[in-house]
């Protein structure tokens, strides 16, 4: 029967409680150097919903209570355990136990910084007077006789935006990289966000990490209101090598 | 107010929160992760991934049009908090978010029901239900046909 992989875990791992996606029970699949989290799902096509998302990263979550694990990228099903264990197991076993060892320890907190447009807007107007003026130049006048005006307007403050942004991304990044072994930069969701990034911090150092965030926060006042998801599995800084 | 020792004080800035929230670990399950590519075989279901480049939202004309709303919005003195409408207005009008390539198919409704993960949405926009003008299923990657999409570059850096 075709297995889902949820993700890697300890060799000599014990099989977990609990159930997966379409209530198939939890099961590991025990190779020499590493073992798989997987559960049995039906053969062809595997359909994902909202709910199947959210058991996938919660078995990922109750692995990690654990001890190690190695999240594989949601969907990966392999037709069954004797595949899982020499095309995934066996096949990339060394480099599976690196890992392993590698991330004991070892989670990833996402943390994401998101501009109070308000007071982000009232910085760029008072930062550049071509804004301010062009602001009271377009106010109160028709739309059909500012679009372009508008547009104009818009582009200046979008490239504002962008240099806070590059410079408040820059500075938060460096400020809580020093807490954390390494970090992964990610491109802005919209243009509200000032910064994406994942970090992997050891678990022991995870208060100090904390107090360095709520430094931060403390010090953007505001201006940037910051979400914090973790712990995680170390999504962002687990990889295998690929054979083609 | 006493501080714990050792402990910062909380500037009420951040928000924490475990996996639970789809909209926090939709990105990174998919994106993010082992993977041993010919093994993905799911098609995703009532799920529309929104996958127009952040880059390509801060360069739009609608994006300007937005930011100049904003600007004028502004009165010297008015409340710095945002407001609910204009919440809502980020909602239905703001950048997409998930910037998913590869292998998993997209199906057609939108993953978010209405107001569900209302706790996250306020700040970013990022549940649009019937959204922006820009997005596409990510079924069509490679097709090339929708080409507003581009690929993410992320940097890593490892001490």
């Amino acid at each position: 029967m075709a297995q889902y992989v949820y993700g890697i875990v300890e060799a000599g791992t014990t099989k977990p409680r609990g159930r997966g996606i379409g209530g198939a029970p939890l099961r590991v699949v025990a190779g020499e150097d590493a073992a798989a989290l997987v559960s049995e799902v039906a053969s062809g096509n595997v359909r994902l919903g909202r709910d199947e998302i959210l058991l996938h990263a919660d078995v990922l979550e109750r692995a990690l209570a654990r001890g190690t694990v190695l999240p594989m990228r949601l969907g990966v099903v392999m037709s069954d355990q004797q595949e899982v264990r020499s095309r995934l197991l066996d096949e990339h076993g060394p480099e599976l136990r690196a890992q392993l060892a590698e991330f004991a320890g070892k989670v990833e907190i996402r943390i994401r910084g998101v501009y109070a447009e308000n007071l982000l807007m009232r910085e760029v107007v008072d930062e550049h007077p071509q804004i301010a003026s062009l602001r009271e130049a377009v106010r109160g006048e028709s739309d059909a006789a500012t679009y372009y005006s508008r547009i104009r307007l818009g582009e200046l403050v979008a490239a504002a935006v962008q240099r806070h942004r590059e410079q408040d991304a820059q500075a938060i990044v460096d400020a809580l990289a020093s807490a954390a072994l390494a970090v992964e930069v990610s491109e802005p969701g919209h243009e509200r966000v000032a910064v994406q990034a994942s970090f992997l911090v050891e678990r022991e150092r995870l208060p100090a990490f904390d107090e360095r965030l709520e430094e931060v926060a403390a010090d953007y006042g505001g201006r940037i209101r910051f979400k914090y998801v973790g712990p995680l599995p170390p999504h962002s800084f687990v990889e295998l090598a690929q054979r083609v | 107010m006493s501080i714990t020792s050792g402990r910062a004080p909380r500037s009420g800035y951040v928000q924490r929160s475990t996996s639970s929230g789809l909209a926090d670990v939709l990105d990174v399950l998919l994106d993010k992760g082992l993977v041993i590519d010919i093994f993905l075989r799911v098609s995703l279901v009532g799920i529309e991934l929104l996958t127009v480049d952040a880059r390509i939202v801060i360069a739009s004309v609608d994006t300007y049009l937005r930011f100049a709303e904003a600007v004028n919005r502004l009165d010297i003195g008015s409340s710095e908090g945002e407001g609910l409408p204009q919440l809502i207005e980020d909602m239905t009008e703001g950048g997409a978010s998930s910037k998913t390539k590869g292998v998993l198919e997209g199906a057609k409704e939108s993953l978010f029901g209405s107001g569900d993960e209302g706790e996250e949405s306020g700040d970013e926009g990022e549940e649009s239900e019937d959204g922006g003008s820009s997005r596409r299923s990510s079924s069509r990657s490679g097709s090339g046909s929708r080409s507003r999409s581009r690929s993410r570059s992320s940097s890593r850096g490892r001490s």
